[in-house]
C-alpha cells in the first residue's frame, strides 16, 4: 500500500461489499427490486447484503451505519429511504466513512448528489405526474372518452400518491367529457379500497364507468369488489406499479393499464451507478446534472405491450448499464 | 332484617336502568348512524347496499368474535394479523394458483383452520407457562406468524384461481354471498360457545376476577390456553374469507385488521378490563365501523376529514357504552 496513508481505509484492501436498504420483504415490488440487485452483485462477483427498514427510519439509518462500520466504508449502497429527511442523514454518514451512495425515489428538494461530489452519485425517481396521466389517459380513451369516473389515491401526504393525483387531474383537463365524480384514499391497500367501491356503487350506481386506482392493488381491490356484484371486467379499472397480479389481471381483460418501474432493474442500476464511481470508472462530477437527478423511463403497460412485459418477468434481465433516463427531476 | 329504604331502592332501580341503557347503547348507536346516513341518501337502506355492508363486514366479524373471547379474559390478542396471513397463505398454496401446481381441493380449508389453531396454541402456552402478559406474548407471535409468511413467500403474492374457493365470495344465496353465512355460521358457533359451554363461562368468571375463579375451581391456565386457541380458529376462518374475497394469498393480507377488530369490540361495548362482553357486542361493533365507512363514501365525506371522524365516533360510543360509575382510577 505504497503511497497511501491510511491502507486500512483505502479502497481494493478487500472486496467491495454491495448493499441495498429499502422498506421491508413483504411485497412484489421489494422482492424484485432485492432480486435485481442479489443478480448485479452476481454478475460482478461482489458481496451484496440487503437491508430492510421496516417502516421505521431509526432501524434503516442504524442498519446502514452498522454497515458502514463493518466494511470500514469500503460499501456501495442504494437506497429507498424510508422517509425523505432519511436522505440527507444517510448520504452525509456515507460521505463522511467513504462509501458511495444513489438514492432512489425520496429526498429533499434542497438536497443534491452534486453537493457530496464524489460519494453521492445519484438520484433515482420516476415522473409520477406522467405516468399518472398516462394511466388515466389510457382509462379514458377505453371509455370512448365520456363518462363518470371514481379515483382511489394513495396515502395523503405521500409524494407518489400526490403527483399520480395530479397526474390524473391533468388528463382529466384533456378530456371535457369525462367527470370525475369522486376521489377517496385507500392507502395503497385493497382491503381498504374493496368496501369504498362497493359504496361507489351504491352511490353512483351506472354512472360510474371507469376507476381509476394510483396503484395496482387498490385497482385489485375495487375488481374483487366489483367481481361480488358480477361486474368485474365490465366496468374499466387502472392500476400503476405492474406487480404480478396486476398483470394477470390486465391479461384477464379485468385493468385497462398500468405501469412497469421495473424494479429489477432498479436494485441493481442504483449499485452499479455507485460501483462505477467508487472504481472510477465514472467521474461523477463531470456528468451532466440530469443524469445525476433523473426521472428514469418506465413502461405503460396495456393489452398490446402485454406479452413483451411478461416475458421480461418470466426471464429477469437488464442492461445494469443503461440509466434509462427520461429527463431531469421536476420539483413541483 | 330493616325494609329496605325507599331512596335505596330507587337508587339501584336507577343504577339497573343505567345498565340496561348502557347494553343497549351500541344498539342505538348503531340504529342512529343508519337513520342519519339513510336520511341524507336513500340508498343507504337499498338491499344491494345493505347487502354490501354485511359482505365488507364479513372478515373483520371473523376476527373480532376470536379477538373478544381474549378481551373477555381481560387479555388481549395482538397476533390476528399474522395469524390471517399464515392461514390465508396455507389456502392459497394449496388449492389452484399462480405461484406451484398443487390443486388440493377444499379440505385444506381445515388445515387453515387447524394452523390458526396451532398458532392460537402457541400464544396460550408461552402467555401461560412463560408467564408474560398477553400483549407481549401475542405481539411477538403475530411478528414471528408474519415472519413466517413473508420468508415463506420470499415477499411475493399468490393469485388464487381456484373457482370453487372463490365462489365462497361470489355464489350467493338469497342474496347474501357465502362468505357472509359463513361469518354468521360463526357468529352462532361463538355464541353458543359463549352462552352454553363451560369454557365460555369460565372466561367471564376469569376475566370478572381470576383469583376468585381459580377458588372456585376454575383451571385458569387450561381455560386461557383454550381461548387463545379458540380465538385462532376464527383468525383461520378469517384468512379463507380474505383468500376468497380478495383472491390472493400474502403476507401483509390482513394489515389493518387488528386495529378494526378491537376497535369494533370497544365500541360494541365490550370492556378491553375483562368479564363482560358477548359476541354480539362483536356483531354490532363491527356493523357501527363498517356502516360508517360506508356512509362517509355515500354522504362524500371527503377523505381527509373521515378519519376524523371515525375517532370522534369511538370516544361516543365508548363514553355511551362502559360503565364509568364505580370506576375511582381509570388507567
Amino acid at each position: 500500500m505504497a503511497g497511501s496513508g491510511m491502507p486500512g481505509l483505502s479502497f481494493g484492501t478487500g472486496p467491495t461489499t454491495l448493499a441495498c436498504s429499502f422498506r421491508s420483504l413483504t411485497n412484489p415490488y421489494h422482492a424484485a427490486f432485492n432480486k435485481g440487485a442479489q443478480s448485479f452483485a452476481k454478475s460482478v462477483g461482489l458481496p451484496y447484503v440487503p437491508l430492510t427498514t421496516e417502516g421505521s427510519s431509526e432501524k434503516g439509518i442504524a442498519d446502514i451505519r452498522a454497515l458502514l462500520q463493518k466494511t470500514g466504508g469500503n460499501l456501495v449502497l442504494n437506497v429507498d429511504p424510508n422517509d425523505s429527511a432519511d436522505a440527507r442523514v444517510i448520504v452525509e454518514t456515507c460521505a463522511k466513512a467513504g462509501a458511495h451512495v444513489t438514492t432512489i425515489w425520496n429526498k429533499p428538494n434542497d438536497f443534491h448528489p452534486w453537493d457530496f461530489n464524489p460519494h453521492y452519485v445519484a438520484h433515482l425517481s420516476f415522473d409520477g405526474l406522467a405516468y399518472g396521466a398516462a394511466t388515466a389517459t389510457e382509462l379514458f380513451k377505453a371509455m370512448g372518452g365520456q363518462g363518470g369516473v371514481v379515483a382511489l389515491g394513495g396515502i395523503f401526504s405521500n409524494v407518489p400518491a400526490i403527483e399520480r393525483k395530479a397526474g390524473l387531474m391533468a388528463a382529466l383537463k384533456k378530456f371535457p367529457d369525462i367527470q370525475l365524480l369522486d376521489f377517496q384514499v385507500a392507502d395503497w391497500d385493497s382491503q381498504k379500497a374493496f368496501p369504498i367501491m362497493q359504496a361507489w356503487l351504491t352511490r353512483f350506481n351506472t354512472k360510474v364507468k371507469g376507476v381509476w386506482a394510483a396503484n395496482d392493488d387498490m385497482a385489485l381491490g375495487a375488481i374483487e369488489a366489483l367481481r361480488a356484484e358480477g361486474l368485474a371486467g365490465q366496468l374499466l379499472v387502472s392500476g400503476m406499479d405492474g406487480t404480478q397480479p396486476g398483470l394477470a389481471a390486465l391479461k384477464a381483460g379485468e385493468l385497462v393499464a398500468t405501469v412497469d418501474w421495473d424494479p429489477y432493474w432498479l436494485g441493481g442500476v442504483g449499485l452499479s451507478m455507485g460501483l462505477s464511481a467508487q472504481q472510477k470508472k465514472m467521474d461523477v462530477a463531470r456528468l451532466p446534472k440530469e443524469r445525476r437527478e433523473s426521472f428514469c423511463k418506465a413502461t405503460l403497460v396495456s393489452k398490446a405491450n402485454l406479452q413483451a412485459v411478461l416475458a421480461r418477468r418470466a426471464t429477469p434481465a437488464a442492461d445494469w448499464n443503461d440509466a434509462r433516463v427520461a429527463g431531469p427531476l421536476v420539483y413541483r | 332484617m330493616n325494609e329496605p329504604d325507599a331512596a335505596q331502592v330507587a337508587h339501584t332501580g336507577a343504577l339497573r336502568m343505567r345498565a340496561r341503557q348502557r347494553r343497549f347503547a351500541p344498539l342505538l348507536v348503531l340504529l342512529a348512524l343508519g337513520v342519519c346516513i339513510g336520511a341524507v341518501d336513500h340508498n343507504f337502506f337499498d338491499p344491494m347496499n345493505l347487502a354490501r355492508i354485511a359482505i365488507a363486514a364479513a372478515i373483520p366479524l371473523t376476527i373480532a368474535l376470536g379477538g373478544i373471547f381474549v378481551i373477555q379474559l381481560g387479555s388481549i390478542d395482538l397476533s390476528a394479523e399474522g395469524v390471517v396471513a399464515v392461514a390465508a397463505i396455507t389456502v392459497s398454496m394449496l388449492v389452484e394458483n399462480s405461484y406451484n401446481e398443487h390443486h388440493s381441493g377444499l379440505w385444506v380449508l381445515a388445515l387453515a383452520v387447524a394452523a390458526g389453531v396451532v398458532l392460537g396454541l402457541v400464544n396460550g402456552m408461552l402467555h401461560v407457562f412463560l408467564r408474560i402478559p398477553s400483549f407481549i406474548t401475542t405481539l411477538a407471535v403475530g411478528f414471528i406468524a408474519s415472519g413466517i409468511g413473508t420468508a415463506w413467500l420470499s415477499g411475493n403474492t399468490i393469485r388464487v384461481s381456484d373457482t370453487a374457493l372463490r365462489s365462497i365470495a361470489i355464489t350467493r344465496y338469497l342474496g347474501m354471498p357465502l362468505s357472509v353465512w359463513i361469518a354468521l355460521l360463526a357468529l352462532g358457533i361463538a355464541w353458543w360457545v359463549h352462552r352454553h359451554t363451560l369454557l365460555g363461562r369460565h372466561t367471564l368468571a376469569i376475566g370478572g376476577g381470576e383469583d376468585l375463579a381459580r377458588l372456585c375451581g376454575v383451571r385458569v391456565g387450561r381455560v386461557r390456553i383454550a381461548v387463545f386457541a379458540l380465538a385462532g380458529a376464527f383468525y383461520g376462518v378469517a384468512g379463507i374469507l380474505a383468500v376468497a374475497q380478495y383472491g390472493q394469498g400474502h403476507a401483509v393480507i390482513a394489515n389493518g385488521q387488528l386495529f378494526v377488530a378491537i376497535t369494533a369490540i370497544v365500541v360494541g361495548g365490550a370492556s378491553l378490563a375483562g368479564g363482560n362482553g358477548s359476541p354480539l357486542n362483536a356483531l354490532v361493533g363491527t356493523l357501527i365501523v363498517v356502516v360508517l365507512a360506508n356512509g362517509m363514501v355515500l354522504l362524500g365525506v371527503p377523505p381527509y376529514v373521515q378519519r376524523g371522524i371515525q375517532g370522534v365516533l369511538i370516544i361516543v360510543a365508548a363514553t355511551l357504552v362502559l360503565d364509568r360509575s364505580h370506576r375511582r382510577i381509570v388507567k
